[in-house]
């Protein structure tokens, strides 16, 4: 059974004084694959601009846009409409040599390397070779999502956008994002590969045709252990229905969903709102 | 001033010294059995006759010459100036013409192989490539993926460095796909030999340098897009403080273009404009001298005021082009260099008419530990960078340096390659009064404008003053000399003497091009962090 979504995403910036001149990248339209299928997406942006799309090397669909008039305040509104499926859990599960063997550890290079956001860390990496005693590695990165849902306390306030994996870990909470690059370090190390993931999670299980909810923008990761599949650390459950994915990169920084140069004082995000409608 | 008892013999006395470091080295001006070698023949005659005095006052007639020029160095900046030595190095026809078949192939090879790195990816799919090799490159930019210029090019200019073995071969060093810097002091170097040597210009046919803008602004105006009918070409550099200011703006002034900082520039719905008394003026092309971290910090470095915010998707927008393109360090990155054989194979189907120097990859296991056993007499060089930072010669290090080295190449494999010590050639220098054999090695320059590749004849030769050192860089203080490419005997080729303006104002773009008023600008090729 599938469910048909609609997202309606509002974010942005207002800035302490007016602002003559912004350029901005928004990665927000949802796509499609076997699980998800993307109806249709629009962008819009107050005051309004005309968008440059393109695809970047991740595969993302990216509005480019760039104002002119002095403002004080942008908003940025994606509203898409797809529909989603279950993931169960992948049947193959890959043995730790296929999963090391030269020609993934080639292919998957760049899905196994340590980042800014996902540092490479002595001490994580003995609690993630505990963990995967005597697992398979789907087992594994089961267990080390759990792990990660188990330590981490949600809390918002205690991380920002720049946390890494490590700052998250050592204050014991964090958010999505947290959550997610946290997972990613750990998977790493002991060599899975294993992306960063930037979405947007319906928040009730049993919502009813015709409801809105407030949903939220989420993160979780995507992992290969004989093929790519999907989990959520966060919520420690898997990626269902309700979540809707927009981009995968190596962590945060290559899906960063809105980034922005401008000219003139600084800026405070706008509240971001994500309103979830189940139609079908 | 001149010591009146000098012999002429004597300027070369003790020239081969059989117990000179590196004697296995090919001298080019002495061949060891048959003396003087038929492309200098003229020169040493030249010069044989000259005492030791005279040398030195040629050379301070030299430097007084540099100094009129208004050619003045940073020496505290990371590029010391280049001193130039008096006596030229001389290449004949018949090698440049195989060194120039050998530079235009690789310049084509690696067009081809920039192309699909940053579109389709079919060397790797096909497996002649590791992805690993390319994903794990430091200036494998993902930003510039997905960007085609549109006549193709992105190695708009080249600087392939080459060095010449014990048998007298040219082997590539290094590739420069970036901002190769030194064209100035090919062109410089050249106008000053010429007011203090005519005599010595009188008796070669020497091919001239001076022409290398009218190339380069062909090949910027040939890169436009489509839509520009009388392309607006602008030279892009960080500013005076850079070490090659004076490159850009002579570049600049040359090509008879506007020399402009990022802050006279901006994007407009993805169209590049310049800032002008006079208004907005759209820019076709930007031949820039800044790297690609800091050209748009919408894409790169975000704190960086160098660059212009939204150059990047105007680029990608086919509405302005980049020169060279952004991310074009992938193919002269020098894991990535030891590939080349493969990729020439694969992209043109041909087998390298230049061959590398040989060279073990760390990231091999195999070649990772025969590289820490033998440390101790290979050479050390970061895959990255340039300068000559980073590079450990094993003989001459220290046995706490060697283990130093040892445990960076452990730490990170992918970052360092090894070659033998290589025996640059060596060509007569000025030390102190006499001439000395000293270690070259040489930069030509090519500029590709979509449909042919042009070599300049010459290029920068860059000499290892301290006695045996092979060390050629300018930050650990070599020279520079003059370098002349001889016209065939039988050919109508231009030669040095044939045209106007030798040691003349320089340069004047003679071709149709536009001429507006050029500010000044320079070369950098280091990195800026």
């Amino acid at each position: 059974m599938k469910w048909r979504l609609r997202v309606v995403h509002t974010t942005g910036y207002r800035y302490d004084g007016p602002v003559a001149q912004s350029y901005n990248e928004a990665r927000l339209t949802p796509r499609s694959d076997d699980r998800q299928n993307l109806m249709v997406a629009r962008l819009e942006t107050v005051p309004a601009t005309r968008a440059y799309k393109y695809t970047d090397y991740w595969g993302t669909e990216v509005n480019a846009f760039d104002l002119f008039t002095p403002h004080t305040e942008l908003k940025v509104v994606a509203s898409s409409v797809v529909e989603t499926a279950g993931q169960p859990l992948p049947p193959i599960d890959a043995t730790w040599n296929e999963v090391r063997s030269a020609e993934s550890v080639d292919l998957y290079a760049e899905y196994l390397e340590f980042t800014t956001y996902v540092p490479k860390h002595r001490e994580l990496a003995s609690v993630a070779r505990r963990l995967r005693k005597g697992h398979t590695p789907q087992e594994t990165v089961l267990a080390i999502s759990k792990w990660v849902h188990d330590t981490l306390k949600y809390q918002r306030g205690t991380t920002g956008v720049h946390s890494s994996a490590i700052d998250a870990w050592q204050a014991g909470e964090g958010v999505c994002q947290d959550y997610a690059h946290l997972t990613l370090a750990m998977l790493r190390s002991v060599g899975i590969p294993s992306r960063y993931v930037s979405g947007y999670l319906h928040t009730k299980p049993n919502a009813a045709v015709g409801e809105t909810v407030v949903g939220e923008s989420h993160a979780w990761i995507e992992t290969w252990t004989g093929e790519w599949w999907g989990f959520d650390p966060t919520n420690d459950i898997p990626i269902a229905h309700r979540h809707v994915w927009v981009a995968t990169g190596r962590d945060y920084a290559d899906v960063s969903p809105l980034k922005g140069i401008y000219s003139g004082g600084a800026a405070t995000a706008i509240e971001v709102t994500v309103d979830m409608t189940r139609l079908a | 001033m001149s010591r009146a008892s000098s012999r002429p013999a004597e300027l070369f006395a003790g020239y081969l010294d059989p117990q000179r470091p590196h004697a296995s080295a090919y001298d080019e001006m002495f061949d060891p059995v048959d003396g003087v070698r038929p492309a200098y023949k003229r020169l040493h005659d030249s010069l044989s006759p000259l005492r030791p005095g005279d040398l030195t006052t040629r050379s301070e007639a030299l430097d007084r010459a540099l100094v009129d020029q208004g050619i003045t160095f940073s020496l505290s900046g990371e590029e010391r100036p280049f001193p130039l030595d008096l006596v030229p190095r001389v290449i004949t026809a018949s090698e440049w013409a195989r060194l120039e078949r050998g530079i235009v192939q690789r310049v084509r090879g690696l067009e081809a192989f920039l192309a699909d790195i940053y579109g389709d990816q079919q060397i790797i799919k096909d497996g002649v490539l590791p992805r690993r090799l390319i994903t794990s490159c430091e200036h494998f930019h993902r930003q510039a993926a997905g960007i085609v210029p549109p006549n193709g090019v992105r190695i708009h200019v080249a600087g392939i460095d080459v060095v010449r073995d014990e048998q007298g071969d040219f082997r590539v060093l290094e590739d420069n796909l970036r901002s190769p810097s030194g064209v100035s002091y090919v062109m410089e170097n050249r106008r000053t030999m010429a007011r203090v040597f005519p005599d010595l210009f009188a008796k070669h046919r020497v091919r001239p340098v001076g022409d290398y803008a009218v190339h380069l602004l062909r090949s910027l105006r040939a890169a436009a897009p489509p839509g520009a009918t009388d392309p607006n070409v602008v030279v892009l550099t960080p500013g005076v403080f850079n070490s090659a200011y004076f490159e850009h703006s002579l570049l600049a002034r040359q090509m008879g273009v506007e020399l402009v900082e990022g802050r006279d520039l901006f994007a407009r719905n993805n169209v590049i404009y310049l800032r002008t008394t006079e208004g907005e003026q759209r820019v076709d092309v930007i031949y820039r001298r800044i790297d690609d971290e800091f050209l748009d910090p919408v894409h790169f470095e975000p704190d960086s005021v160098l660059g212009v915010a939204g150059l990047v998707n105007a680029a990608r927008a086919g509405n302005v082009v980049i020169a060279n393109a952004i991310g074009n360090g992938v193919g002269d990155d020098k894991l990535v260099y030891t590939y080349l054989p493969e990729i020439l194979k694969y992209y043109l189907g041909e087998a390298p008419l230049l061959p590398n120097v040989d060279t073990y990859r760390c990231w091999l296991p195999a070649e990772h530990d025969e590289v820490l056993d033998r440390i101790d007499e290979l050479v050390t060089k970061p895959v990255e960078g340039s300068g000559g930072y980073g590079i450990v010669f094993g003989p001459d290090a220290s046995p706490k340096e060697l283990q130093a080295q040892r445990r960076r190449i452990k730490t990170n494999p992918r970052g360092w390659i090894a070659q033998p010590v290589v025996q640059l050639s060596t060509v007569p220098t000025k030390v102190g009064e006499r001439l000395q054999p000293r270690h070259v090695d040489l930069r030509p320059f090519a500029v590709n404008d979509g449909e042919s590749v042009f070599v300049l004849p010459g290029g920068l030769t860059r000499v290892a003053i301290p006695e045996g050192s092979l060390i050629v860089n300018s930050s650990q203080g070599g020279g520079s000399k003059d370098t002349w490419v001889l016209a065939p005997r039988a050919s109508a080729a231009i030669s040095e003497l044939s045209g106007p303006g030798l040691g003349g104002s320089g340069v004047k773009s003679e071709e149709a091009s536009t001429p507006e008023r050029g500010p000044e600008l320079n070369i950098a090729q280091q990195q800026q962090q």
